[in-house]
């Protein structure tokens, strides 16, 4: 269970997590707000990028917080950007590989990880391309690729159906609901994609402001008037 | 084991061709004059592959890289005058003391990007540039700077590498194992670290990556090249002047690789060749060796404006663009 406490942060004078707490314990999660919410800021936080003024975040008697980033990708931390990361000059395996080149398994067995992963996001036949001859939406599963190789913990999500067709936000839906299954990783997803989140996670987070305004199962936190007052605003008398 | 670790790209059987060639055929044809040009150049492309490299790989510029050649070579001298080591232990150690300056420099260096970093390492290399001017290079003189005044006793060459001649074959094939130890590098986990972190230092860190070791690391790298090529240019000449390690000379070096092309070994070859070869051919050619600058500011504004990848991504480009024509007409 990926538990984050009371989590604040400031930028000056602005707050952009304010006393954020949840504890998310179903396989699949989802945050979501509308722009300027704080959404990937929390995952900023969560990956070490922004220090927060106070609060905590465990997971399995982790403190993650006192973790260097680097070092929280060992204990098992992925994140997917909401533009794919994946370095042009490397080939696809060499880009999911990347992510376990610091563990200490056999090399062999590494390599057998990055092709299984490759095949389970149906990238196996491009795995000697190069990240600059890659379609938007194979970056995006070389992306995926990468997040499920290492034994992953949490992955996160930030945006990832961003720019896809509605075929292409519908297959990463299903492949993101499979991570869990094929690695044992729970996962946090961001997106504005309502109809994407509403498919993939079972519990959702939804932020306003900085704030915590919702908080449970997907159906019931989207049919929430705060959270439909969030998104749509309300009418002025 | 990884058999692409070894596999021979058509640009590495080009290098290797290249490399027999100037082996083979160039120290026999060159004149004594000519053989210690192209042996300085051999030693400037082994210099200009650690700068390359670093902004290729990195996207880093440094503008201390000949700076490093002088504590190389200061290294070197130093050795060889204090105790009885083979050339070759003198050039390893002058290497791995580089090596460890780099990872110094680096320390500051590490927290800055672009322009500043450009201007940290500048200032490094006008430090080390003071430095040479007042303390000299050793010469067979007593005490640490070892600096007498009149010639000191000769410089000892490699055993195998006596005669000019074997000099040159020497330093090119120095070269040659500078090249294979960054290609290395590509190939493995640090090569796929840089290309990450040349992509996004925070996607980097979120994939594991651990960005300072590896900042530090392409440092070193560039610092031992730069520490090889050093020795090996005191080897050459028998005895350094500091007017050969200004700062101003290690930008001129880093424009150069950006005009050849940083992203190809290529490119360093046609930087050192600029360097130092095209200046004494125009003074054979009865034409001021001033010129060679006012080439090398249109080299690089043509670098900058329409060649990023510079010379050698143009002649590649150019190889590629004639091996698909052959293709099509095959097919």
């Amino acid at each position: 269970m990926l538990e984050i406490s009371s989590i604040t942060v400031r930028f000056g004078g602005v707050v952009a997590l304010n006393d954020v707490s949840a504890r998310f314990d179903k396989p699949v999660n989802g945050i979501i707000g509308p722009n300027g919410a704080g959404k990937t800021t929390l995952m900023n936080v969560l990956s070490g990028f922004v220090q927060p003024s106070g609060g905590s975040v465990s997971r399995d008697g982790q403190d993650l917080l006192r973790l260097a980033p680097h070092r929280r990708a060992h204990w098992g931390l992925r994140r997917s950007f909401q533009k794919e990361e994946i370095a042009d000059d490397l080939t696809v395996f060499e880009n999911v590989l990347v992510q376990i080149d610091n563990s200490r398994t056999p090399m062999a067995e590494k390599r057998a990880e990055v092709e299984r992963m490759l095949d389970l996001v149906g990238m196996a036949g491009r795995a000697g391309k190069i990240g600059a001859d890659l379609s938007g939406f194979e970056r995006r599963l070389t992306d995926v690729a990468k997040c499920m190789v290492g034994k992953p913990r949490v992955v996160m999500f930030d945006e990832p159906a961003g720019g896809m067709s509605v075929d292409e936000s519908r297959e990463l839906g299903a492949l993101i609901r499979r991570i869990h299954a094929a690695t044992g990783a729970q996962t946090l997803v961001i997106d504005h994609d309502v109809e994407l989140i509403r498919e993939v996670c079972e519990d959702t987070l939804v932020l306003d402001f900085g704030r915590r305004i919702a908080f449970g199962p997907t159906a019931d936190v989207l049919a929430d008037p705060k959270v439909k007052a969030a998104y749509l605003g309300t009418e002025e008398v | 084991m990884d058999r692409s670790l070894f596999r021979i790209t058509r640009s590495g059987w080009a290098g290797l061709a290249l490399a027999a060639f100037a082996i083979v055929i160039l120290p026999s044809i060159s004149s004594r004059f000519w053989l210690s040009v192209f042996t300085s150049a051999g030693c400037f492309t082994i210099a200009i592959a650690g700068v390359a490299f670093m902004y290729a790989r990195l996207g880093m510029v440094s503008l201390t890289q000949v700076g490093l050649m002088g504590v190389g070579g200061w290294v070197a001298l130093r050795l060889n005058y204090a105790f009885d080591f083979p050339f070759e232990v003198n050039m390893a150690l002058a290497a791995l003391t580089t090596m460890v300056f780099g990872w110094i420099l680096a320390l500051p260096a590490l927290r800055m990007r672009g322009l500043y970093l450009a201007l940290v390492t500048l200032m490094a290399a006008g430090g080390l540039e003071i430095i040479f001017a007042t303390f000299q290079f050793p010469n067979g003189g007593d005490g640490f700077w070892g600096v007498q005044t009149g010639s000191g006793e000769a410089f000892r060459r490699p055993w195998i590498a006596q005669s000019p001649e074997a000099y040159l074959r020497y330093v090119i094939a120095c070269a040659v194992l500078g090249f294979l130890l960054i290609e290395l590098h590509r190939r493995l986990q640090p090569g796929r670290a840089w290309a990450l972190i040349r992509r996004s230092e925070a996607a980097a860190m979120a994939a594991g990556v651990n960005v300072t070791l590896y900042k530090t690391w392409a440092f070193g790298i560039a610092g031992l090249l730069g520490g090889g090529a050093g020795a090996l240019l005191a080897g050459s000449l028998g005895l350094l002047d500091d007017g050969t390690f200004r700062a101003s000379e290690s930008v001129l070096v880093f424009a150069l690789a950006v005009v050849g092309g940083a992203r190809y070994w290529q490119g360093a070859v046609v930087a050192a060749l600029l360097y130092k070869v095209l200046p004494p051919l125009l003074n054979n050619w009865g034409v001021d060796a001033d010129l060679a600058y006012i080439i090398f500011g249109a080299g690089l504004l043509h670098a900058v404006i329409t060649a990023p990848d510079g010379i050698a991504g143009q002649i590649m480009g150019a190889v590629k663009g004639l091996s698909r024509r052959k293709e099509r007409a095959d097919a």
